[in-house]
């Protein structure tokens, strides 16, 4: 089988179209995906080649080498050149390494966005690649609106909150030093849940995330886990989270509180380790600032470090996965205590929440962010999910309430409703 | 319940309200009572909305089978699909409200009952005994009140919620 692979350079008037707003909604509707907000920003539709990603801690590598025997033979005509362009992947992993779920394919079509060009490829195996023009698609009708309704949790809170309890006391066992564990609400909805307009709103209510649609799991990821060119490798790292306040002072309080936290810088500094530690045991040489810095979204704030570490030699974005996930940020310390934890306690399976979402190209590069603050969205049914890190002397109700910010959030933007609060500085 | 040393008539007040009833459970008897996790009463707890009956001398919380009656009426709500972090949501001001008004209730009766009662009482075991009594017959009724407006309040919400079309209100 050939996969047959064309770019071209879209002109001028199309590159100032959205692609969310604009050129989204004329996709054709099977598999659409979208990962906007990074460097290079792509949306698309359809399959050229569904690449099967299996279980285990070595599934990237493994998907990784199934793409590089796919391309070896491939026909690709790319006009453009440079990251993004050409063949790419676009995937969305299981949060657990040995869970099946995973999804990586090869798109049909994709529109994609860098600073100074703008891109169309087209993709089919053993057929020339389809044409394709902007607004060649035509936008559907408005769906009729109805609000996301509550149908339940995997697990109820109160044992949710009596989980916690348990890990705190695990934590001062010495059993592990942190576990995040997470929590989801099943939702209904009278009408399908309008998979367009979602992406856009999350894109406006968190215009510093990463907005990913793959495979129906929708969301605004604040993550980046892994910038990948060249040898160059870039991961931000999110631990220690505080609601906004209500007005600046209480924002500045809320922020001064975090950053003096012991627990919260505990809980970021082992995040970021757990970055760190296996980019350096790659041979790379790893700089990371000694002092978070803010991360501000519309409903909480997080204390960030962005690491950046130059790889000896290039790895590919997908084998790289393998070494950093799950991070502390979604996981915990010790990684496999944690994994344990999460596994036996959480009374759901996550799924692709808190995995890694994003693309890769024919050169290994790309941009994977954590499914965070995101939806699982299969026409008129939905799953939000919202985790949160639990270290020693966590109290179980803070975690609770955390989580109900975080699922708060995501129900509102899934309401089609506004920010909770004028839009926030930094 | 440790008091202040307390002059006569307020001495004989002070053991009503110690209301020396049984207080069988420490938090952990309470949730075997009940049936439920230490973990979830003491978060309850924490929110302000389970109160020990009193701390014994060695720290230890103390509570009573109305306490646990009050734990079963929450674990209700629970079952029948509320979820905890919305009653917990709720509890906070609640109970932010409630100690305010009863502090103003205590302060009402403190300056409407007990001063009429010391400024008329022939004597203090009189005073005393008049004090339990009013007491004895307030609280009570108080309780009743409080539940009467509470469900009238709960109530009309309902209705005024269904009259506007159950479906009308936003999403959380």
């Amino acid at each position: 089988m050939t996969l047959r692979v064309r770019t071209v350079a879209l002109p001028d008037d199309a590159a100032s179209a959205d692609l969310l707003d604009d050129v989204f909604g004329t996709l054709p509707a099977d598999d659409r995906f979208a990962f906007v907000g990074g460097d290079v920003g792509l949306v698309g539709a359809g399959a050229a080649v569904r690449i099967p990603v299996g279980a285990g801690t070595d599934r990237g590598a493994r998907a990784a080498a199934e793409l590089d025997r796919l391309l070896a033979t491939a026909e690709v005509d790319d006009e453009v050149g440079g990251r993004g362009t050409g063949a790419i992947a676009v995937g969305s992993l299981t949060f657990d390494p040995d869970a099946e779920g995973s999804v990586l394919v090869v798109p049909s079509l994709s529109v994609g966005r860098r600073e100074g060009a703008t891109w169309v490829t087209t993709a089919a195996v053993d057929a020339p690649p389809p044409t394709w023009r902007p607004g060649a698609g035509v936008p559907g009708r408005p769906p009729v609106r109805d609000r996301p309704r509550f149908a339940g949790s995997s697990l109820r809170d109160d044992a949710w909150l009596t989980a916690v309890d348990a890990a705190v006391a695990a934590i001062a066992a010495g059993e592990l030093e942190k576990v995040v564990l997470a929590r989801d609400h099943r939702l209904w909805s009278e009408a399908p849940f309008d998979v367009p307009a979602l992406l856009g709103a999350l894109a406006e209510r968190f215009p510093a995330c990463r907005t990913f649609l793959v495979d129906r799991l929708i969301g605004a990821s604040p993550e980046p886990l892994l910038r990948v060119e060249g040898t160059e490798v870039r991961s931000r790292v999110l631990a220690g989270t505080a609601p906004r306040g209500a007005t600046p002072a209480e924002d500045e309080r809320a922020w001064a509180d975090l950053l003096v936290s012991a627990k919260d810088r505990h809980e970021h500094a082992m995040a970021v380790t757990s970055v760190t530690a296996p980019l350096t045991a790659l041979g790379a040489d790893v700089l990371a600032p000694d002092e978070p810095s803010r991360l501000a979204l519309d409903n909480v704030q997080h204390l960030a470090t962005d690491v950046v570490a130059r790889l000896p030699a290039p790895m590919p974005a997908l084998t790289l996965l393998d070494r950093l996930h799950p991070t502390a940020a979604v996981g915990g310390v010790p990684s496999a205590a944690a994994l344990d934890r999460i596994r036996s306690t959480e009374g759901m399976d996550r799924g692709r929440y808190a995995g890694p979402v994003g693309w890769t190209d024919g050169a290994g590069d790309g941009e994977w962010a954590l499914a965070l603050r995101c939806a699982e969205v299969d026409g008129a049914r939905a799953r939000v999910f919202a985790g949160a890190g639990v270290v020693a002397g966590s109290l179980p109700e803070l975690e609770l309430r955390e989580t109900q910010l975080k699922l708060r959030a995501m129900l509102r933007v899934l309401s089609g409703l506004g920010a909770e609060r004028p839009a926030a500085t930094g | 319940m440790r008091t202040p040393d307390l002059d006569g008539p307020d001495a004989a007040l002070a053991r009503a309200v110690a209301d020396d009833r049984d207080a069988p459970h420490d938090l952990g008897g309470l949730a075997a009572e009940v049936g439920t996790s230490v973990a979830l009463l003491e978060a309850v707890g924490r929110a302000g909305l389970l109160l020990p009956h009193h701390v014994d001398a060695d720290g230890t919380a103390r509570y009573s089978a109305a306490d646990a009656d009050a734990v079963r009426a929450g674990l209700e709500l629970l079952e029948a699909g509320l979820p905890l972090a919305e009653l917990l949501e709720l509890a906070g001001p609640t109970d932010e409200a409630v100690a305010a008004i009863a502090d103003r209730a205590v302060e009402a009766f403190l300056r409407f009952v007990r001063d009429p009662v010391l400024g008329t009482a022939p004597d203090d075991d009189e005073a005393g005994r008049r004090l339990v009594a009013a007491y004895d017959r307030m609280l009570p009724a108080v309780e009743r009140l409080v539940t009467h407006h509470l469900r009238r309040r709960l109530v009309a919400a309902a209705v005024a919620r269904m009259a506007a079309g159950t479906d009308g209100t936003p999403a959380p």
